[in-house]
């Protein structure tokens, strides 16, 4: 890996403000967002990524859209399962299920890092890829509420499947997502062009606000690491690795261009913290947050952030030359 | 332009497709929420950002444009609520404190309606007047003449008298939106075109995005009125419906006889037709607690909000352009 | 005043509609909810700061006569024991207003 793409992810400014947020913890600051904001934050990043998508997904062409998308679905409900039966060597049915589900279903604010990462680099992708982000949240959370169903055949409560559609179809940031997908893809350019301040203009200064909370938010739990065990912390590290390996070979074999391939790795090598948890607390209340939820955010978010895109970056133009 | 085109534009909008999604995501019960804060945050914002807009363009097109248009919004504000008051003690049968609720919410303005007018004028190629805002925040007294007339009644009927006029004209000038609107139009004013530049990127760029966002919120409080408006009876949807049609229809041909433009008519009937669900709600829980909320905000918010912004918009510019191709 | 049960209930925030539902079919009729409260207990600690919501709770506040107590204690006792929380009972005097 090069240590100047290393160097030009560290200067995205939303990657410095997330270490601002970490430090800040560390140095026992009073910095805090009040709570509505980062939650408004949120909905925002959900907002202006569906919608650009959308308008961009218009002048696509189809083809390569379809492959990409069957690949996104395929991996989402891959990864589950193999995650589940590596997660159980060491952790009970509840939580080994959560594991697989928050694994195989992805991050927005990852993959928007990584859009801007490509932006400030200069190196375009196809709108179709922001459709592949909404498509991967959903089928990994049914997928690893059903693992557990199998796996526990005999105590055979645990689940409730209505729940489970209803969570993974029409959870808040999947909906808000896809809706905004669609709203976009209807409005397309022309339309669009009168939200472009908001939605492009402003995205990657309220993105680094976002990611500063999301430092603050790691860095509260960093000190609590100790208490998750090592297993989960060596899974947390090794999983986003894992994952994006397969990613990188699936990009390979459709032949994506860089950008769209490194945003697919990213997916691939990245865990949720929004969606899993809201349909994991519903489906499968059993599951303890505090082992999945901190894996993801406070390991595998900052992993992805900090080195994962330049690594998955040098890795596409290393097998793509 | 034909009618097809207009329903298309106003359809395709974002502002109208992210108030769908937000009407589904409470249909499919989703646990999508903005947090109360924000949303504060953001109606001051829209409202404030207008607001100040308006202000910098009066400045250049002078005070004398404005004169009749204002005139006939005050008629407005006068006859539109005394209208909804009567319908509402008739028609629906309410007592005299809902139906003085009903009657502030009717008479007085949504700003998000307003906003979806003024965005759509500019799509359709006829911006409204710049002087719009002044017309919105004149149209808010018409709060103060529903809770006159409350006040009236109540006494006639020995109910309660105990309604003093000066805190009700108080209430009703600090509040929230007409607070806003004229501050932002006279710091417009004052700052005027020059001045206005430097906060252009956050005030007017950012604000078709902003009020995208709001859009989809308002659909979701609106999916919760839906559910309400089961109870509440028939009588209810028709007079939701057909009182803002023929409010709308009266607005734009005031609007038309007064002078203004093919857009500033259409917005001023727009207006006229809105019920408020934000400012006027507040004025009526202080000065008439009797009244009941499920009442005034599921009719205004939960019928007359959807109707406008669904169908009724296109339709009263489509009147608008009939109405002006006649006057011609 | 009057004597009275004084009814606290701490649990995880998406379970709290469900509680008071469970209140109003055992014949309460008035509670108050605080949303969003966070604080730490035998499930570890919740914070409230991110966005999954999984790690907030909602307290109720209400009371009841002394002789609906057991009914309302048995109905709430298995969603704490799912979802984590507490239960407390007091005694306290209702003003009558």
């Amino acid at each position: 890996m090069s240590a100047d793409l290393i160097l030009a992810n560290l200067l995205n400014p939303a990657v410095l403000f997330f270490l601002l947020g970490i430090f800040a913890v560390l140095v026992r600051s009073d910095l805090e967002l009040p709570p509505p904001i980062p939650k408004a934050l949120a909905l925002y990043l959900l907002l202006a990524i569906g919608f650009k998508g959308g308008v961009a997904l218009r002048e696509n062409n189809g083809a390569a859209a379809l492959a990409v998308l069957g690949a996104a679905l395929l991996m989402s409900v891959l990864v589950p399962l193999y995650v589940f039966p590596l997660a159980r060597l060491r952790l009970r049915v509840p939580d080994a299920a959560a594991v697989a589900a928050t694994y195989g279903s992805v991050s927005a604010v990852t993959f928007a890092t990584a859009s801007a990462f490509l932006q400030r680099a200069g190196m375009s992708h196809g709108g179709y890829m922001v459709a592949a982000l909404a498509l991967m949240e959903s089928p990994a959370i049914a997928v690893g509420v059903l693992l557990a169903r199998l796996a526990q055949r005999d105590h055979g409560n645990g689940v409730d499947l209505m729940a489970l559609v209803h969570e993974s179809l029409f959870n808040g940031s999947v909906l808000l997502l896809v809706g905004s997908l669609l709203i976009g893809y209807i409005v397309g350019s022309e339309g669009g062009s009168a939200l472009k301040p908001f939605t492009e203009t402003l995205f990657p200064g309220l993105l680094s606000l976002f990611l500063l909370d999301m430092g603050l938010v790691v860095g509260r739990r960093l000190r609590e690491l100790r208490q998750l065990g090592v297993f989960p912390i060596v899974g947390a590290l090794a999983l986003p690795l894992l994952n994006a390996a397969l990613g990188l070979g699936a990009a390979y074999a459709l032949r994506l261009s860089e950008g769209d391939a490194l945003l697919f790795v990213v997916l691939c090598a990245s865990a949720s913290y929004i969606a899993v948890p809201a349909a994991m607390r519903q489906a499968m209340p059993q599951a303890n947050p505090a082992l999945y939820v901190t894996m993801a955010l406070a390991l595998t978010f900052p992993l992805n952030v900090i080195l994962g895109i330049p690594l998955y970056l040098s890795a596409i133009r290393l097998l793509w030359a | 332009m034909d009618t097809l085109e207009i329903v298309r534009t106003s359809f395709l909008s974002p502002i109208v497709l992210a108030f769908i999604v937000g009407v589904i995501a409470t249909l499919v019960k989703s646990e999508l929420e903005f947090p109360q804060p924000v949303l504060n945050a953001i109606s001051i914002y829209l409202v404030f950002s207008i607001a100040l807009k308006g202000g910098t363009e009066l400045a250049v097109a002078g005070i004398g444009s404005i004169l009749v248009p204002a005139l006939v919004t005050l008629a407005l504000a006068v006859s539109v609520p005394t209208l909804a008051y009567f319908l509402a003690r008739t028609f629906l049968r309410l007592d005299i404190a809902n139906a003085a609720g009903i009657a502030a919410l009717y008479g007085s303005v949504s700003s998000v309606t307003f906003f979806a007018s003024l965005s759509l004028a500019e799509k359709l190629g006829a911006p409204a007047e710049p002087f719009a805002p002044v017309l919105v925040s004149l149209m808010e007294w018409a709060i103060l003449v529903a809770l006159f007339i409350a006040r009236w009644r109540l006494r006639r009927a020995e109910l309660n008298g105990d309604l003093p006029l000066s805190e009700i004209l108080i209430d009703t000038l600090r509040g929230r939106s007409v607070i806003l609107l004229l501050g932002g139009l006279g710091i417009g004013a004052l700052i005027g075109e020059s001045g206005f530049r430097s906060v252009k990127p956050f005030f007017e760029d950012p604000f078709r995005g902003v009020l995208t966002l709001f859009l989809l919120e308002m659909g979701m409080v609106a999916g919760r009125q839906l559910r309400e408006f089961f109870r509440l009876g028939p009588r209810l949807l028709v007079f939701g419906v057909l009182l803002p049609l023929f409010n709308g229809v009266v607005g734009v041909t005031l609007g038309a006889l007064a002078g203004l433009s093919l857009g500033g008519s259409f917005v001023l009937g727009a207006i006229t037709a809105s019920a408020s669900y934000i400012d006027a709600p507040a004025a009526v829980r202080a000065a008439l607690p009797q009244a009941n909320p499920s009442i005034y905000l599921t009719a205004s918010l939960g019928i007359t909000f959807p109707f406008n912004l669904l169908v009724g918009l296109p339709l009263y510019y489509q009147f608008a352009t009939w109405l002006h191709a006649l006057l011609r | 005043m009057r004597a009275i049960k004084r009814v606290e209930i701490i649990t995880d925030a998406l379970e709290i509609e469900r509680v008071a539902q469970l209140l109003e079919q055992h014949g309460v009729t008035g509670y108050t909810i605080i949303r969003d409260v966070i604080g730490k207990g035998e499930r570890g600690i919740r914070r409230g700061d991110e966005l999954s919501g999984v790690f907030k709770n909602s307290y109720l506040l209400t009371t009841c006569e002394p002789e609906q107590l057991p009914a309302i204690v048995e109905a709430v006792r298995p969603i704490l024991k799912q979802r984590g929380g507490v239960c407390l009972v007091s005694d306290a005097m209702w003003v009558k207003h």
